[in-house]
C-alpha cells in the first residue's frame, strides 16, 4: 500500500504541471481580455477609454505579452516566491483574495457536506432495508423532487417565498447589520438563519443523489449470499447490516468521494450567485468571465490539485474498504 | 445685434432672479453671473447668517467634546465663503445610513458620481454651470482669461487647508504630466479659428484662493467643458507628494505600490490619482469619505467632518451619517433587497416598473422616474464604415435606412419590449433636450412594409436566394449581423430579426461577451449594434454624434481618421465631413449663441440622414427611495454629464 | 453469480409461449421483463415517458402555435379557463374559451386581461393553423386542436412576448427529451469501454487512463463554453448547435461512469468465475461482456437513469448562463431561464410550469430506473 501511494504521488506531479498549462491556456481562449471587459465597464459608466488608454493599461498589467511568456512568469513566481500573482479585478494579490473568502466557503461547504452524508447514508440504508414501506416512498419522493429541480430556480423561488412569508429574503450569509460586526451569539444565529436556504438548495440535490445510490447499492448487497448466510448463522440484523452490505455498498460512493473534495470549493456556483453567497465559487466564476488570469488560473490549479489528491484518496480508501482490491494491490 | 444683446441681458437677469428665489433666506447664494458682452464683471457679494448659526451632526459633536476634532467653525470655511446647498423639500435632520447595493469596485462610478464635488457643476436645468468647489469666477470679454476664486478656510477631509496650491499642483504635477492614465483633457485646449491649431492653456496662481486660466484663443465653453471632462481640477498636494515618483523617486513609489497591495506602479498611480474616492487614505472634499476596503462585502463611507457646505439653517451637511454599499452578484438581489426594505435606495430600468409599482405599499417605498435624454430605448446603429464594401454601400444608402425603419412595427416593439412605457417613435432628440427638432420623432416611424419592400427593390436587391432571402445585385450573400452583449436585449433582437426577415433580409444575432465586443468595435468588426445615443448637449460632449474618435458604432472608422490625424481609418465624406466642418467652427467660436446655432445644424444633419434608427422612444430611469428618505427631486434628467444621481445633490438627502 | 440454463436460447425462440410460462428455463432478459411488470410505479413511469416522447415526436402537430407567434396584445396572459357552461348558464357539449380583452393598468403598466363573454370560441380538432413540416416530411397547416381565428387558446398562459406557453413547452420537449438520451448514450458507451479497459487490465494502462481522466476533469468548463460560444457561427441550424452541446456534455460526462465501472471491475476481476474462465482460455472480450458485465448491470442501469435527468438539468444550467439553445429555438432550459426573474415568480407564476414538466420527467426516469434495477437484481424474490 505504501509503495502504491508513493508511486501515485510521484505520478501526480507531472499531471498537475500539465493541467496548469492547459488551464491557463483555456482561460485566455475566449476573445478579449481583462482590459477589454474593464474598458467596456468603464465606458458604460461614462468614462471614455481610448485605444491608447487600453494599450497603456495592457502594458501596465503585462497583458500585451504572448501567452506562454505570461504563463512562464506566473509559474516562476509560484515556484520561486509562492506568489500566485495579482488579481486585476480586486487590485490585490491572489492569495489575499482567496484568504478573504476561504473561511465562509469552508463553513458553507462543510455544513452542506455534513448534511449530505449524515442524512443520505442512514436514509439510504433505511429505505433499502424497509423497501416499499411508506417511509421508503416518502423519502424517495422528496429526494427525487430535490434532484429534479434546477438549483437556481429553486433558490430564487425560496428567496421570494421567504420574502413573502417572513418579509426577509435571506440574501447572502449575513444581514446588513452583522456583516462587519464582531462575532457574537446574535451573529452566529444570523448566520445559521441565512444558511437554511443554501444548505437546502445546494445540499438537496446531492443528498438525493447519494440516497439513491446508497439505496441501490444496499439493495444489491442485501440479498447476496454472504448476508443470507450470516443471517442463517444467527447474527443479529444490525450487526449484519454494518458488517457486510454497508461496506460493500459504500464502494461507488467512496469511488467518487474524492471528487466531492473539489466540490467543497466550487459547490453550486450558480446557486451561490443567485443567493449572493460570499464564497469562492462566484469569485472564480467572475474571474473566469472577466479573464482575471492569475486569480482564475491559481484557483483552477488549486482545484486540479484537489482533484488529483481526491482521486488518490479515493483509490486508497477503496483499497482499504474492499479486501478484494487490497489483495490486488498486494499482488502488484 | 442690438436685440440679441438685450435679450441676453434679460435672460441673465431672469437667471439671477430665479437663483435668488430658490434660496429662502435673506442671504444671497454664492453665485455670479457670467460676464455680459459689455465686459463688466459683477461678482455678487456673499453673506451668511453669521457663524453662531453653524450646527453639526451629533456624532461629530461627540468627537469635538472628546477633543478629537476641532469645533465646527474651525473646520468649515470662513462664514462668507461657506456654500449653502438649497434643499429640495425641507430642512432635514441628521442621522441614518444610506443603504444601497452595488456590484463591487467595478461599480466605482456609482459611488463616485453621488459623492462627487466638481469645481463647477451643472445647474438644475442643465443649461449652465454654477460654482461648486469654486466660489465665483470672472471672464474677460473674449473668453480667454478665466479668474477663479476659491473659498477661504476650506479644508481637505484630513484637516489640511485647501488652497490654490492644490489646483496648481494638480495641473503641473499630475494632469500635464499625465500621471493618472488620462491625456490632458480637451477642455484645456483652445483652437485657433483660422488654422485650427490647438494651444494649451496656462494656469497661474494669483493668491492662496485665486488662480487664473489663460487661453490663447477664445474658449467660450471652457467652464462647461471642465465640468464635463475633468470635473475636479485639484488634488491633495500634501498626499500625492508622498507617492509620486517625481517627489520620492521611482524606487520609493514601487515600494509604496507593493505596500498597498498593487503590482504595477503606473496602475497604482491611476487608482490613487483618478479613482481616489475608494481609498480611506486619500483626503477628499467629498461629503462622505471611504472607511472600509472597497472589495469587502460592505463598502462603507462616513461623513466628512470638514465638508464645506451647509443648508440654509446653518447645519453642516451631509445629513446622512454613512453610505453603505452592499455587494451583490445578481440584479434580482437588488430588486429583492429593495422590496424587503434592506436597501433604502436603488436605481432600476424601466423593465422593473411593474414589479416595483405593485409593491410600493408593501415595501414602503416610492418610484421616482427621471427622464433619460436617449434618442431611443431600443434601436440600432448602422456602421457607415463597415468593412464589407457591399454592406457599406448599402448602409450609406438612405433608402435602405428608410426601408428598415418603416419595415418594423413600433407599436408591437413598444408593447412587448418596453411594456408600453415607451412611445413608438423614431430615434430623435426628445422634447425638452437641446437639439429637439419638430417632427423628427415621426420621421419614418410608420409601419409600411409594402413601401419598405418597394424601396429595397429600388435599391436593386431584387435577386433572391433559395431561402427567399434577398441577395446583392451580384448574387453575393446579404447578411445583416447584429452584435450584442446585453442579454436583456434578446426580446428586442428577436423581434427585429422577424421583421427584417419578413422583408427578405437575412439577419443574424451574434451574442458576445462585452469585453470582446469592445475590442471588436475598435477593430471595426461591428456592422450593426444596438447602442443608444444619449447626450445632453452636443457642443459639450460631441463623442456620440461627431466622429472624433472610435467610440460610437455608427461612425466607426471615420472616428479613427480624426483621431489619428488622417493616417488611419476612413476619410469622412459628404454629410459626415460637413459635421466635422461645423464642429471645427464650434470649437473656434467666440459666442455661446453661435455655438448653439451651429450645434443645431449638426442635429439637423442627423435628422436628415438618420444613421441611427430607433424603434421605441426613451424610457425613464426609475429611482426607488424608501418613504422615510426625503429631499429627492422628481423629474430631473438622468445623464452622465450631470453626474446622474449626483445631480440631485445627495448631501441634502435625509432620513426621518 | 447465477446459473444460466444451458439450452435456454433455442427453446425460447421456438416454443415461445410455452417456455415463457416456465420461469425456470427463461432467459435472463425474460426474467427481468417479468419482474419489471410487477413494479407498478415503474410501469406507470414507462407509460408516462412513452407518452411524453410521443408528444415530443408529434410536437408540431400537437402544439396549437409555433415558436414565433409573438403577439403584443397578449403579453403575459394567465392560463385561459376552458368552459362548458357559458355566462347565461347554458351547457355546451363542446368546450370553449372566451376572448381576452386587454387593458393596461395606468398605475403599474401591468396588462390586465378580462374574459369577454360576448365572444366565444369553441375548441376544434384538426384546426387550421400555422404551417409546419409534419415529421419533417410534408407541409401542412392542420393542428391537433385549437380555436378558429381570430380567437386564441392559451392553455398555460403566454410569455413576455405573447407566445403561447403550452406550445413552447411541447415544442421545447423535443430538444429537452432528446439531448439527454443522445448525450447519455455517448458517455455511457465511452465510460463503459474506457472504464472497463482501465479496470480489467490494470497496470500502466490503468494508470494512464486514470491520469487522462483527471486531466479532463480539471478542464475549466466555463471558459471552454465561452470560447465555444464565441466560435459558433450565429446562424447554424438548431440540430448542429444541439450536436455541439451534446458532444461537449458527453465528453465531460463519461469520466464519472468510467471511474465507477473501473472500481467495480477491479473488485469483480478476481471472482472465482472470472478466474475460472481465464484458466479455461476464454478471450478477454468474452469475459468482459459475458461474465463481468452482468455482474453489475443493475448498477449501470441505475447510473444511466440517474445520468439522464442530470443531463436535462445540465442543459437548463447552460441556458441559464446563456450558452446553450437560444430563442426563438426553445427547450425547457430556455423556458426556465426566462422564468428566472423576480417579476415572473411574483407576478406571472404560470411561467414556472415548465418546472413541473422537468420534475415529472426526472421522476419518471428515476422510478423507471428503480424498477429496472429491482427487476435485474437476481437475488430479489
Amino acid at each position: 500500500m505504501l509503495q502504491y501511494s508513493i508511486k501515485r504521488i510521484l505520478m501526480a506531479i507531472p499531471v498537475v504541471v500539465f493541467i496548469s498549462f492547459i488551464v491557463f491556456y483555456i482561460i485566455q481562449l475566449p476573445p478579449g481580455d481583462y482590459v477589454s471587459s474593464y474598458s467596456a465597464q468603464m465606458t458604460a459608466a461614462g468614462e471614455v477609454m481610448t485605444q491608447e488608454d487600453m494599450d497603456q493599461m495592457r502594458a501596465n498589467l503585462g497583458l500585451d505579452r504572448p501567452v506562454y511568456e505570461q504563463y512562464a512568469i506566473w509559474i516562476k513566481k509560484i515556484v520561486l516566491h509562492g506568489d500566485f500573482g495579482f488579481s486585476f479585478n480586486y487590485n490585490k494579490p491572489v492569495l489575499d483574495v482567496v484568504k478573504q473568502y476561504m473561511g465562509l466557503t469552508l463553513v458553507v461547504s462543510l455544513v452542506t457536506m455534513a448534511f449530505q452524508y449524515l442524512v443520505a447514508i442512514p436514509i439510504g440504508i433505511y429505505t433499502a432495508v424497509k423497501q416499499y414501506s411508506a417511509g421508503d416512498y416518502f423519502f424517495s419522493g422528496i429526494s427525487f423532487l430535490g434532484m429534479a429541480t434546477p438549483n437556481f430556480l429553486l433558490a430564487i423561488i425560496l428567496m421570494y417565498l421567504s420574502y413573502t412569508w417572513f418579509g426577509d429574503p435571506l440574501l447572502g450569509l449575513f444581514s446588513n447589520e452583522y456583516v462587519n460586526a464582531p462575532w457574537s451569539m446574535a451573529k452566529l444565529m444570523d448566520l445559521l438563519k441565512h444558511l437554511v436556504i443554501p444548505v437546502i438548495v445546494i445540499g438537496l440535490a446531492s443528498t438525493a443523489d447519494l440516497i439513491r445510490v446508497m439505496r441501490g447499492q444496499m439493495l444489491d448487497e442485501l440479498n447476496k449470499p454472504n448476508v443470507v448466510t450470516a443471517r442463517s448463522k444467527g447474527l443479529s440484523e444490525t450487526k449484519i447490516l454494518f458488517k457486510y452490505p454497508t461496506r460493500a455498498a459504500l464502494n461507488p460512493i467512496v469511488s467518487t468521494f474524492g471528487w466531492s473534495l473539489s466540490s467543497i470549493f466550487t459547490g453550486s456556483t450558480i446557486t451561490a450567485i443567485v443567493l449572493n453567497l460570499p464564497i469562492q465559487g462566484p469569485v472564480m466564476y467572475k474571474a473566469l468571465l472577466g479573464q482575471d488570469m492569475y486569480l482564475a488560473g491559481s484557483w483552477l490549479l488549486f482545484m486540479a490539485l484537489l482533484t488529483v489528491l481526491g482521486t488518490l484518496i479515493s483509490d486508497i480508501l477503496l483499497a482499504w474498504l474492499d479486501p478484494k482490491i487490497r489483495t490486488e494491490f498486494r499482488g502488484n | 445685434m442690438k436685440r440679441s444683446h438685450s435679450l441676453l441681458v434679460l435672460l441673465m437677469c431672469m437667471v439671477v432672479l430665479a437663483a435668488g428665489c430658490t434660496s429662502n433666506n435673506t442671504a444671497q447664494p454664492s453665485e455670479t453671473k457670467k460676464a455680459v458682452e459689455t465686459g463688466e464683471a459683477k461678482p455678487t457679494p456673499v453673506a451668511v447668517e453669521g457663524t453662531e448659526g453653524l450646527k453639526e451632526a451629533p456624532m461629530l459633536a461627540a468627537l469635538v467634546t472628546d477633543g478629537k476634532l476641532p469645533p465646527v467653525e474651525e473646520r468649515m470655511p470662513v462664514a462668507a465663503d461657506i456654500m449653502i446647498e438649497p434643499v429640495v423639500e425641507e430642512i432635514g435632520q441628521y442621522g441614518g445610513d444610506w443603504n444601497m447595493a452595488w456590484n463591487g469596485p467595478g461599480d466605482k462610478w456609482g459611488v463616485g458620481m453621488i459623492t462627487e464635488e466638481a469645481l463647477f457643476r451643472f445647474n438644475k436645468e442643465g443649461n449652465k454651470v454654477e460654482p461648486n468647489v469654486a466660489k465665483s469666477f470672472e471672464v474677460n470679454d473674449d473668453s480667454t482669461v478665466f479668474t477663479i476664486h476659491l473659498r477661504e478656510g476650506m479644508r481637505w477631509s484630513d484637516g489640511q487647508p485647501f488652497t490654490a496650491d492644490d489646483v496648481l499642483f494638480y495641473w503641473e504635477h499630475m494632469l500635464t504630466k499625465e500621471t493618472f492614465g488620462k491625456k490632458i483633457y480637451d477642455a484645456y485646449y483652445s483652437v485657433d479659428p483660422v488654422s485650427g491649431e490647438k494651444a494649451l492653456a496656462e494656469v497661474k496662481k494669483v493668491d492662496d484662493y485665486t488662480f487664473t486660466v489663460t487661453h490663447k484663443y477664445p474658449s467660450v465653453q471652457f467652464l462647461e467643458r471642465v465640468a464635463i471632462d475633468n470635473k475636479w481640477f485639484f488634488a491633495p498636494a500634501h498626499f500625492h507628494k508622498t507617492i509620486l515618483p517625481e517627489f520620492v523617486g521611482d524606487a520609493k513609489t514601487l515600494e509604496i505600490t507593493k505596500q498597498w497591495g498593487y503590482e504595477d506602479p503606473k496602475q497604482f498611480l491611476v487608482e490613487t490619482g483618478y479613482y481616489y474616492w475608494l481609498y480611506p487614505q486619500i483626503p477628499t472634499l467629498r461629503p462622505w469619505i471611504a472607511k472600509t476596503d472597497a472589495n469587502s462585502d460592505q463598502f462603507i463611507m462616513e461623513r466628512n467632518p470638514y465638508y464645506w457646505k451647509t443648508d440654509e439653517a446653518g447645519q453642516q451637511l451631509p445629513y446622512m451619517d454613512r453610505i453603505v454599499e452592499n455587494k451583490i452578484q445578481d440584479p434580482s438581489q437588488k430588486l429583492l433587497g429593495t422590496l424587503s426594505g434592506e436597501y433604502n435606495f436603488g436605481t432600476f430600468d424601466a423593465g422593473d416598473f411593474t414589479v416595483l409599482k405593485e409593491n410600493e405599499k408593501k415595501g414602503s417605498f416610492r418610484v421616482i422616474p427621471w427622464t433619460q435624454p436617449t434618442w431611443s430605448s431600443n434601436g440600432i446603429q448602422l456602421n457607415q464604415t463597415t468593412k464589407d464594401p457591399n454592406l457599406r454601400k448599402l448602409f450609406q444608402d438612405i433608402r435602405f435606412r428608410e426601408a428598415i425603419s418603416i419595415g418594423v412595427n413600433r407599436e408591437e416593439v413598444s408593447d412587448i419590449v418596453t411594456n408600453g412605457l415607451a412611445d413608438p417613435i423614431q430615434a430623435s432628440v426628445p422634447e425638452g433636450v437641446v437639439g429637439y427638432q419638430e417632427g423628427w420623432a415621426q420621421q419614418w416611424a410608420e409601419f409600411d412594409p409594402a413601401r419598405a419592400n418597394q424601396l429595397l427593390d429600388e435599391i436593386g436587391l431584387t435577386k433572391r436566394d433559395r431561402n427567399n432571402f434577398r441577395t446583392f445585385e451580384d448574387g453575393s450573400d446579404l447578411t445583416l449581423t447584429i452584435f450584442e452583449s446585453d442579454p436583456n436585449k434578446n426580446a428586442f433582437l428577436e423581434l427585429l430579426k422577424k421583421y427584417f426577415e419578413d422583408l427578405g433580409l437575412k439577419t443574424n444575432i451574434k451574442l458576445v461577451d462585452n469585453g470582446a465586443l469592445f475590442d471588436l468595435k475598435y477593430a471595426n468588426e461591428v456592422p450593426i449594434h444596438t447602442e443608444n445615443i444619449s447626450v445632453a448637449n452636443i457642443a459639450l460632449r460631441p463623442d456620440t454624434l461627431v466622429p472624433l474618435r472610435i467610440i460610437t458604432p455608427w461612425f466607426g472608422h471615420y472616428g479613427l481618421y480624426s483621431q489619428s490625424g488622417g493616417t488611419e481609418g476612413v476619410k469622412p465624406e459628404g454629410d459626415v465631413a460637413e459635421i466635422l466642418n461645423i464642429w471645427n467652427k464650434i470649437k473656434a467660436s467666440k459666442s455661446a449663441d453661435e455655438i448653439n446655432q451651429l450645434a443645431n445644424e449638426i442635429y439637423k444633419i442627423h435628422m436628415k440622414n438618420q444613421w441611427v434608427i430607433g424603434y421605441a422612444g426613451p424610457t425613464p430611469t426609475l429611482l426607488v427611495a424608501a418613504n422615510n428618505m426625503h429631499n429627492i427631486p422628481g423629474d430631473l434628467v438622468w445623464v452622465d454629464e450631470y453626474r446622474t444621481l449626483g445631480h440631485a445633490h445627495p448631501a441634502q438627502f435625509f432620513i426621518k | 453469480m447465477r446459473t444460466i440454463p444451458v439450452f435456454r436460447r433455442t427453446r425460447t425462440q421456438t416454443a415461445k409461449s410455452a417456455a415463457a410460462k416456465d420461469i425456470q428455463i427463461s432467459s435472463q432478459w425474460r426474467l427481468i421483463y417479468l419482474k419489471f411488470k410487477r413494479h407498478k410505479l415503474a410501469r406507470i413511469s414507462m407509460y408516462v415517458l412513452g407518452f411524453l416522447y410521443l408528444v415530443a415526436l408529434f410536437a408540431q402537430f400537437i402544439a396549437p402555435y409555433g415558436l414565433q407567434s409573438y403577439d403584443s396584445k397578449y403579453v403575459n396572459a394567465s392560463p385561459m379557463t376552458i368552459r362548458f357552461v357559458d355566462s347565461e348558464g347554458k351547457f355546451h357539449l363542446r368546450p370553449f374559451v372566451y376572448e381576452l380583452k386587454s387593458a393596461r393598468d395606468p398605475e403599474t403598466m401591468r396588462k390586465i386581461f378580462v374574459a369577454d363573454p360576448e365572444k366565444r370560441y369553441s375548441l376544434q380538432f384538426f384546426v387550421k393553423g400555422e404551417e409546419y413540416k409534419f415529421l419533417g416530411m410534408f407541409s401542412t397547416t392542420r393542428h391537433l386542436f385549437g380555436v378558429e381565428e381570430p380567437g386564441r387558446l392559451f392553455l398555460l398562459g403566454t410569455d413576455a412576448m405573447g407566445r403561447d406557453m403550452f406550445s413552447r413547452i411541447v415544442l421545447g420537449s423535443q430538444i429537452s427529451l432528446s439531448i439527454p438520451l443522445v448525450g447519455v448514450g455517448i458517455s455511457f458507451v465511452l465510460g463503459l469501454i474506457i472504464g472497463g479497459i482501465s479496470g480489467y487490465f490494470g497496470g500502466w494502462i490503468d494508470s494512464i487512463i486514470q491520469r487522462i481522466i483527471e486531466i479532463i476533469r480539471s478542464f475549466p468548463t466555463l471558459p471552454l463554453w465561452m470560447a465555444l460560444s464565441a466560435a459558433i457561427p450565429p446562424r447554424i441550424p438548431i440540430v448542429t448547435m444541439y450536436l455541439y452541446i451534446v458532444i461537449i456534455f458527453a465528453f465531460i460526462g463519461w469520466t464519472d461512469l468510467a471511474r465507477v465501472v473501473r472500481g467495480k471491475f477491479i473488485s469483480l476481476k478476481n471472482e472465482d468465475y472470472v478466474v475460472a474462465a481465464k484458466i479455461a482460455g476464454v478471450g478477454n472480450t468474452k469475459i468482459i461482456v459475458k461474465h463481468l458485465l452482468p455482474g453489475f448491470l443493475s448498477y449501470l442501469v441505475v447510473a444511466t437513469t440517474l445520468a439522464i435527468p442530470n443531463m436535462i438539468l445540465g442543459e437548463t444550467a447552460m441556458s441559464f448562463l446563456g450558452l446553450g439553445i437560444r430563442s426563438p429555438a426553445t427547450s425547457w432550459g430556455v423556458l426556465l431561464q426566462e422564468a428566472q426573474k423576480i417579476e415572473n415568480v411574483a407576478l406571472y407564476p404560470w411561467k414556472l410550469i415548465p418546472l413541473a414538466f422537468v420534475v415529472l420527467t426526472v421522476l419518471a426516469y428515476n422510478f423507471l430506473g428503480d424498477g429496472l434495477r429491482d427487476a435485474a437484481d437476481p437475488y430479489k424474490k
